[in-house]
């Protein structure tokens, strides 16, 4: 046992153990010394010097750190000392913007108490100039570093109590602050968001991000969960309570009763599900067709229709053979039969809580079913959850690697044993958007399968950066680098929030070695996507950059344009677009205007096609020629026709009889639409709309070619000379 | 349709089709004892092919109606329009040898003569307003939408006056909870801004709103200019923006009235042009029952 220590304190004689701090023996005492950067479970530093005390010595002492001495006469409110209390608030109060963002919400921002508590409102000093700027890369947490006094709470709180060791200190004097790993954004850091620097910082430096935009229902289908309810659950455990109760309006249960739909393909949405309890049926209603035109009476007379068909009926040039149907959920989809179980432990709906992005399918209750639907920043804590992660690395490696691998045309010979093998040695690796997942040049060390979200491949030339490829779930990258054991030939980067399942470059070769057809299937996809690689560079390079980058037209295959000096305005084009394809037009006459042309609002065939970064079920996508094609498990969501720039996506609907997702088994008529774009009237020789032009100003055109006289190139055809 | 170095082959073969019935017609007519006649099997002749080209040319009207047949391209059939239509004026002269005959023939012969000028007036027409559409209408709009465009700047000129009455700046200059400053600095907005007001419920409000109006200052570029550089005078810097914004707007609705107006021009002598068209093709089938039956 400890000697007892005897030392008088504002005049009180005080007897408390050896070893104890002035701080804790006033506290024990019940004297109270204003402090910042101290906290009972935390380890004291002494670095806000707000606790300072007059013990007699040269200087005044920070209480927190100093350990009572025997006869120790302490003063903690003399006038000298709250003088320089005083002072110390003043100067800290210079460099915190007041009032900072948790005064704004709460109201107790521990230093604009003290300030108030001193009627400190204007500092004297002069303001820092310059910002130490705000981190908004986290769902669940903002940083605001002008806010931050450098007491190092969130540094404690993140290594002592919680030892996640992520956060540290960066940089020296005025440039001084916290930082995220190795000065990551806090959203690309190794943080687990548990929320424990938010609760130990005792400014607005670190605050909790509101979820207003998007609230989650109330009543009594919306059952809240508590906190202390949801640390009970294995994959909870770990994140901090203060953190569930500050989001506690971010997560409900719900009860679905058996056929109860819980949410249906296509629509928009902003949480994730993970069932507790019960079976739910995943599905796809929308047929699985596209759109054929049909050409009346062997394409001379009458009118054309637009006709659903399915791709057995109708083989379309590089038509995507996959058997399965990628979408938000740990399953893929059959294409003969889109329907797929899931249960208690798995997790639904990300990519839509995450990213925003439509619904994929409808999901039904098989049978009575319990599940936690959560708002975007929960499902951020949850994935950053490493007993979570795991839980879910578990689930996808036993049920969903397999389909996942499978589903990929290049990997269906692969033996159950080898995945079997791969299926503990793959690593799933998430990326936040912006994340660079590898940079042309590097030695190539992976290959990667897309699971979730969306990633944009790109290369880099003399003078700019030129966009390959968007990749989807069932997409992958890697392969180039791995075959030649070369360097990276393109970048690749996450569009938005991105899983991907990672094959070390051994594995691999293990891999192709194992399997020849793999490798020789891997090489002629790699040979196809060089060529094409080739081809778009070829391209880039042809065109002096000038104004007609400014209008995207270097971006397009081919144009629809009106030569505006001979075009009477008679829709005679529009016309015949709506009479080729159901009396929907693909065309609308307007648009651009490049010299005497006007760029119609019709499909461009873009080389960086934005429509498809998005679509829930990745059924849009380019062709090897790298016109656009619609695949049939298109679900008519329409995000590729909001994400075109040119507003040259439509949405054609059909009436057709469809599964009744409320009642299984059962058939309805229903309005299903399926999103099209223009395609140039295959059955013809000639676009509908150039064929109809009677004044010979419409023309479908590669602009590049086209305009090569304007361009100041040599080749080309002369204007007036249309493609096909 | 610009007529171009494009119709060079339709000239030549026009002139070519004209050359030789003109070849035939000449000798015909000299040696013909009582004269030319539609009755004579070379008049006959000359009215069937004259015949045959203006049902060619009436047929274009249906051809559009069945724009995705497969029945050769528009333009061909524009251009065989255009040329066999006016190729029929002189074979159906040859075959009238330049008479106009009974009351049913006059008429006819003037209807042709009138569907020919019209479509002659209407060819002209467009082959140069497109271009001058272009290059003088360059905010233009789908026809059929311009209603909607200017209601759209109806609107926002409506909201950036009042935007300029809001004085924000004076107001939040006004110290917080002081009514009688704040109504003040309001005041004096008002004041500040009432040459606009006044020049916009004057001039711009109904200029926008009945496009058909008359003496309309605004409607001449440039007395608009000289009126918008008078006002920006007597403005004061904070409404300087919101006069060059309504400027912009005024000199949209221009275009939107050249536009409305051109398009008319390009297509209202059609109203013109296929009422007669289709007369002289029923009244020629009516002759032609008629010449050939009596």
């Amino acid at each position: 046992m400890s000697a007892l220590i005897e030392l008088t304190i504002d005049g009180t004689k005080v007897v408390v153990p050896e070893g104890t701090t002035v701080f804790d023996a006033a506290r024990l005492n019940g004297i109270s010394i204003p402090t910042l950067c101290h906290q009972q479970n935390e380890t004291p530093v002494g670095v806000c010097r707000m606790c300072v005390v007059d013990v007699g010595a040269r200087v005044y002492t920070a209480s927190c750190i100093r350990p009572v001495e025997p006869g120790m006469v302490v003063k903690t409110a003399s006038e000298k000392v709250k003088s320089a209390r005083h002072t110390l608030i003043e100067l800290l109060m210079s460099d915190h913007p007041s009032p900072c963002a948790r005064q704004q919400q709460s109201g107790d921002c521990e230093l604009e108490t003290l300030a108030a508590r001193e009627k400190i409102s204007k500092p004297r000093y002069s303001r820092r100039s310059t910002s130490r700027g705000k981190d908004a890369s986290s769902p669940s947490i903002a940083v605001d570093f002008d806010a931050c006094i450098l007491c190092d709470r969130c540094i404690r709180g993140c290594s002592e109590i919680r030892e996640n060791f992520v956060l540290g200190r960066m940089g020296k004097g005025s440039l001084a602050g916290i930082a995220f790993d190795d000065n990551s954004p806090m959203g690309e850091s190794s943080c687990v968001s548990c929320g424990e620097c938010m609760v130990s910082c005792p400014t607005g430096a670190l605050t909790n991000k509101g979820v207003s935009q998007a609230t989650l229902g109330t009543g009594p289908r919306f059952e809240p969960v508590a906190p202390e309810f949801l640390q009970q659950l294995p994959f909870f455990q770990g994140v901090s309570g203060t953190f569930l109760s500050l989001n506690n309006r971010a997560i409900v249960m719900r009860h679905f009763k058996r056929g109860e739909i819980i949410c249906r393909e296509g629509e928009y949405g902003s949480t994730a599900f993970y069932i507790l309890d019960g079976t739910a049926r995943v599905s796809i209603s929308s047929p699985m067709a596209h759109v054929k035109t049909l050409g009346a009476l062997r394409k001379f007379l009458g009118k054309l229709s637009s006709q659903l068909t399915q791709r057995d009926r109708d083989d379309r040039d590089e038509e995507n053979k996959q058997s399965w149907i990628p979408i938000d959920a740990p399953v893929d989809l059959a294409y003969t039969n889109p329907v797929a179980e899931l249960g208690p432990g798995d997790l639904f709906g990300e990519m839509t809580c995450m990213s925003l992005y439509p619904r994929s399918a409808t999901v039904s209750a098989k049978t009575d079913c319990v599940m936690l639907e959560m708002l975007r920043n929960v499902l951020d804590i949850m994935q950053r959850n490493k007993n979570f992660r795991a839980q879910l690395d578990s689930s996808y490696r036993q049920r969903a690697l397999d389909t996942h691998l499978r589903a990929v045309p290049v990997f269906a010979d692969l033996t159950d044993e080898f995945i079997g093998t791969l299926r503990e040695k793959v690593e799933l690796v998430r990326c936040p958007p912006g994340h660079v997942i590898c940079r042309q040049g590097e030695p190539a060390d992976s290959f990667y399968l897309v699971r979730i979200g969306f990633v944009k491949v790109s290369q880099a030339y003399q003078g700019g950066e030129i966009t390959l490829a968007y990749l989807s779930r069932g997409d992958y990258f890697g392969e180039t680098g791995l075959l030649h054991g070369d360097m990276r030939t393109a970048t690749c980067a996450a569009l938005d929030h991105v899983e991907l399942v990672r094959i070390g470059a051994a594995d691999f070769a293990r891999m192709i070695e194992q399997f020849p057809d793999v490798r020789r299937k891997l090489e002629a996809v790699e040979r196809d996507r060089m060529q094409q690689n080739r081809e778009r560079l070829a391209i880039t390079r042809s065109v002096p950059l000038d104004n007609f980058l400014q209008q995207g037209l270097m971006e397009a295959q081919s144009l629809l344009l009106l030569d505006l000096t001979s075009c009477t305005r008679c829709d005679a084009c529009v016309r015949a677009c709506a009479d080729s394809h159901d009396g929907v037009t693909r065309l609308v006459r307007e648009g651009l205007r490049f010299d005497h042309y006007l760029v119609a609002t019709s499909c461009r065939h873009c080389l960086d096609p934005l429509c498809m970064v998005g679509c829930p079920v990745g059924s849009i996508r380019r062709r090897n020629s790298l016109e656009v094609i619609i695949e049939d498990w298109c679900i008519g969501c329409g995000l590729c026709a909001e994400n075109c720039p040119y507003g040259n996506i439509n949405l054609h609907p059909f009436n057709v009889m469809g599964n009744d997702p409320e009642h299984p088994g059962q058939r309805i008529a229903m309005v299903k639409q399926k999103a099209t774009s223009c395609d140039l009237c295959t059955n013809y020789a000639e676009p509908s709309c150039v064929y109809a032009c009677p004044h010979d100003a419409a023309h479908r055109v590669n602009p590049r070619e086209y305009f090569a006289g304007l361009l100041g190139q040599t080749a080309g055809p002369k204007p007036g000379q249309s493609q096909k | 349709m610009r007529i171009d170095r494009t119709h060079k082959l339709w000239l030549v073969a026009s002139l070519v089709i004209l050359g030789a019935s003109t070849a035939v017609y000449i000798p015909y007519a000299l040696n013909s004892r009582e004269g030319p006649s539609g009755g004579s099997p070379i008049g006959l002749t000359f009215g069937i092919i004259g015949s045959a080209f203006m049902v060619f040319s009436g047929l274009l009207a249906a051809r559009k109606k069945v724009a995705v047949w497969r029945l050769g391209r528009a333009q061909s059939w524009m251009r065989g329009h255009l040329w066999l239509g006016l190729l029929s004026l002189p074979l159906i002269l040859f075959h009238a040898g330049f008479r106009s005959g009974g009351a049913l023939t006059t008429t006819l012969l003037v209807l042709i003569v009138a569907v020919i000028a019209s479509g002659l007036f209407g060819a002209v027409l467009q082959h140069f307003l497109p271009n001058m559409m272009t290059s003088e209408v360059s905010s233009e709009t789908i026809f059929e939408q311009i209603d909607h465009v200017r209601a759209q700047m109806q609107a926002e000129a409506d909201e950036l006056m009042m935007r300029a009455s809001a004085p924000v700046k004076l107001v939040a200059a006004a110290p917080s909870g002081d009514l009688a400053a704040t109504a003040e600095a309001v005041l004096s907005a008002e004041e500040i801004i009432a040459p606009l007001r006044e020049f916009y419920d004057r001039e711009m409000r109904p200029f926008l709103q009945d496009p058909s109006g008359r003496d309309q200052a605004l409607a001449d570029p440039e007395k608009s200019r000289e009126l918008f550089k008078g006002l920006r005078r007597i403005l004061p810097s904070e409404a300087q923006e919101t006069a060059n914004n309504l400027e912009e707007i005024c000199e949209e609705e221009r275009q939107l009235r050249r536009q409305a107006s051109l398009h008319h021009w390009l297509h209202g002598w059609l109203m013109l042009h296929i009422p007669l068209s289709f007369a002289l093709l029923l009244l020629g089938f009516v002759h032609a029952i008629v010449a050939l039956r009596f």
